[in-house]
């Protein structure tokens, strides 16, 4: 497909899928046109705007389908293994056996944005007790409730120590109503001690090496857990070679997002953006098929990189985003009011790294879990976002606030101020609700102001 | 063992005031008033009224070093704030949230010995066994503040010590407050008030009315199942264990205090079970500060667990509005269970 990249809605899709159809277009078996996802209950889908490429086509489809393969993994004799509060380790342990599928049930916080809060998933956390106080992952509650969004799990594994409290919380709520939750401990991130040994992690903070050996022991309880769910022994061989499929998914997305923020046209719209860096963490039920959807949507970006096409005007103010939006509607909006994403933190960057490939698998990991952004301090999350604003060359930096998240409270007044004093480059912060229909003017009105300043500085 | 000249201030009841104080250093822990002028933390939406009082008193504090706990995000979060904010030492203790693998124990332990070092490089000095075994057997100094006259009973190591008002407010419970009540005289409880528990996540100074309302609507509080009461308190130390190895008893008596912040939280229950059911409770005061998730999340599920009527009370921390809607809401509760 040769058209020239553009953002369409999702009845221009469908017109666009029936002529691709037509024309012999060549899909993955849970392919077919966007539009059918609307019957399903996702209503909010027909007022976004897409990539009108095949690759983002089937990235989206393969988004909106996990939970049919959820149950077809259950179908097919495959153990479930629910990875919550784990932005990337767990899910790269769980899928190194061959007879397990591992999905990330806090990934339900985009359910009542997708359905616009049709599916009723939080008023049923309302019920429980866990109301808008809390983030919008809340809806999780609701999901495991209705056991209609995602099979019940085998297993449910949940990092706790240094994570938000929401989730915490939330997590606690739900091994209440009886679902049994093996809790690993992620201790704070702290700055060793002059007599202590420190270890530089991936992603370039450090760590004491106690730190690590601890971390290293709690995963050691998870692949215990793991082996007994699947009948099966997770030997460092076999984990070896799972780090190598995780890895394969991080490479990809590394030279997805280098190209994507760097290029002089934008070749990928946000959104699609966001949805891919989201796949690996939990690659959306489906490793293998992970990689071969980035895969495309590389050569997508390559094709238009090589040609010099791409979205948007080319000179977009340059934004660096915060934090993931709980209303993916935000993410084209900022592109309405003339940014451009360039650079992301959206809490999981380590994700995004190397695993090590030179220690010992479970050691590897270890690091990889310490070296999550929002295990240590503010002020550590912050450096990685500034060395990311020189790295990407943005202009502007947009913290968009998680209602009711913990973190956020204070978290974007520190990343702030020190993106002000080391970048010198303007800071707006932001509120996203799962639904942002009646604020949007506001939002608008601030995302211009951003816009308009960045390009002002420009002169 | 020398006078303790330089103060260390904490809030966190994990935070075990016999090991600064076997340091030669005085504990102080602060139950925030809060202040209002030159802040370290801003009123900011979401951020907790009491970790924010905390961290501004401890910081307004003529303190020697600070000691915040990873207890709740929030609190993790706050340390940031005040390493930006102030020149004071100040040192973050990680508390596990797990307590059932020897690992989570370990690493308590070792967090304690790291605050050990830090209590040395601030001037204390690094105990003997002997010597932090004379403290937990005689605890002069560490005086445990609490805002209610049943917890105030029930503490495990009452001192004879007053220490002395600070003028930010940290309040030496034992003494009047500044509208001249003395705390912990005895209330004269009518026997015949209903029983009731009050039961929540840590309280500010202004909260002991609390209790004041509760009595004056026709109510006992017959346990102070908060962070500054009866819950907030470590076990009494195991005489032989403690003999045997001190250090490792004073961390087992403080990592076992029940809280909702836990993973799983069921200490918290099995220990309010045996608690409700030696006091005999009729009723349940459930306290929680607005935006603190970790005991929000607790007040449905204390609903369906206990069997008793539950009324549930949220404070932002800082209104007056908080006092009239509070009082109104006890009173209701109380004239439902006589």
């Amino acid at each position: 497909m040769t058209d020239a990249p553009a953002q369409i809605g999702l009845e221009q899709w469908d017109r666009r899928y029936d002529r691709m159809h037509a024309a012999g277009l060549i899909e993955p078996v849970y392919g077919g046109p966007l539009g059918r996802h609307v019957a399903d209950g996702d209503t909010r889908l027909l007022k976004l705007r897409y990539d009108n490429s095949p690759a983002a086509l089937r990235l989206w489809n393969f988004l909106l389908t996990e939970e049919d393969r959820l149950q077809a993994a259950r179908a097919g004799g495959k153990k479930l293994v629910g990875a919550m509060k784990d932005l990337g380790t767990v899910p790269v342990m769980a899928y190194s056996l061959d007879n397990v599928t591992a999905f990330y049930p806090d990934g339900a916080w985009w359910i009542p944005c997708v359905m616009e809060l049709n599916a009723g998933l939080l008023q049923i956390a309302d019920s429980l007790g866990i109301d808008e106080s809390f983030c919008p992952v809340r809806a999780m509650l609701g999901a495991f409730v209705t056991e209609a969004h995602f099979p019940i799990p085998d297993l449910l594994t949940c990092s706790v120590g240094a994570t938000c409290d929401d989730f915490s919380a939330i997590a606690q709520r739900l091994n209440g109503l009886g679902h049994p939750i093996l809790w690993w401990e992620i201790p704070h991130r702290r700055v060793p001690e002059p007599d202590e040994e420190a270890v530089t992690l991936p992603g370039g903070f450090s760590a004491p090496r106690s730190q690590i050996e601890f971390v290293q022991a709690e995963l050691n309880r998870v692949r215990t857990a793991l082996e007994e769910t699947a009948g099966r022994t997770l030997d460092d061989t076999t984990l070896a070679q799972g780090i190598a499929k995780a890895n394969r998914v991080r490479d990809l997305l590394e030279r997805l997002r280098r190209l994507a923020f760097t290029a002089p046209r934008c070749p990928m719209p946000a959104l699609e953006m966001l949805i891919a860096e989201m796949l690996a963490i939990h690659f959306c039920s489906d490793r293998d098929e992970t990689i071969r959807v980035l895969e495309e949507l590389l050569d997508e970006v390559n094709r238009r990189v090589a040609s010099g096409t791409g979205h948007l005007a080319p000179d977009a103010a340059r934004v660096f985003w915060v934090n993931p939006v709980a209303d993916l509607q935000v993410m084209n909006l900022l592109e309405e009011c003339g940014g451009r994403v360039c650079g992301t933190e959206y809490l999981f960057a380590h994700a995004l790294d190397a695993i090590p490939t030179t220690l010992p698998p479970m050691e590897a990991l270890a690091q990889m879990a310490l070296a999550d952004p929002m295990v240590g301090s503010a002020i550590d999350r912050a450096a990685r976002i500034v060395a990311d604003i020189r790295r990407f060359g943005a202009e502007g930096v947009l913290i968009s606030r998680i209602p009711g998240a913990s973190h956020c409270a204070l978290e974007g007044e520190i990343i702030g101020q020190i993106v002000r004093e080391q970048c010198d480059v303007s800071v707006l912060e932001i509120e996203v609700p799962s639904i942002t229909d009646a604020t949007q003017a506001t939002l608008c009105t601030r995302l211009e102001a951003l816009v308009e300043t960045v390009k002002d500085r420009r002169q | 063992m020398r006078e303790p000249t330089r103060t260390i201030v904490y809030t966190c009841p994990y935070v075990p005031a016999e090991w600064i104080a076997a340091h030669c250093l005085q504990p102080r822990r602060l139950v925030p008033l809060p202040t209002e002028g030159q802040s370290v933390a801003l009123r900011l939406e979401g951020l907790c009224p009491y970790a924010r009082a905390f961290v501004n008193d401890a910081a307004a504090e003529n303190a020697d070093g600070i000691v915040v706990t990873t207890l709740c995000d929030q609190m993790r979060r706050v340390y940031d704030l005040l390493v930006r904010g102030t020149d004071k030492p100040a040192f973050l203790l990680n508390v596990p949230k797990t307590w059932q693998t020897v690992a989570a124990q370990r690493l308590y332990v070792d967090e304690l010995k790291r605050l050990g070092r830090f209590l040395v490089r601030l001037g204390g000095r690094s105990p003997t066994p002997a010597e932090l075994v004379k403290t937990m057997i005689e605890p002069a100094g560490c005086a445990v503040p609490t805002l209610s006259p049943i917890a105030w009973a029930s503490r495990p190591c009452r001192s004879t010590a007053v220490p002395a008002v600070s003028a930010t407010g940290i309040l030496p419970v034992d003494v009047p407050d500044a509208h001249g009540r003395d705390a912990h005289a005895t209330h004269g409880q009518d026997a015949r008030a209903t029983a009731v528990a009050v039961v929540g996540g840590p309280l500010m100074q202004r909260d002991r009315i609390l209790f004041d309302l509760i009595e004056q609507s026709g109510g006992r509080v017959v346990l102070d199942a908060t962070e500054t009461g009866l819950r907030g308190q470590r076990r009494p130390f195991d005489r032989m264990r403690l003999i045997e190895n001190p250090l490792l008893e004073l961390a087992d008596a403080y990592f076992s205090i029940p809280d909702a912040s836990r993973r799983p939280n069921s200490g918290l229950y099995e220990w309010l079970k045996d608690e409700l059911v030696k006091t005999n409770a009729r009723g349940i005061v459930f306290h929680h500060y607005v935006w603190c998730d970790a005991w929000r999340a607790e007040l449905s599920r204390l609903k369906e667990w206990v069997g008793l009527p539950v009324l549930g009370i949220d404070s932002d921390g800082h209104s007056e509005t908080n006092l009239a809607r509070s009082q109104n809401r006890i009173r209701a509760f109380l004239e439902m269970l006589h």
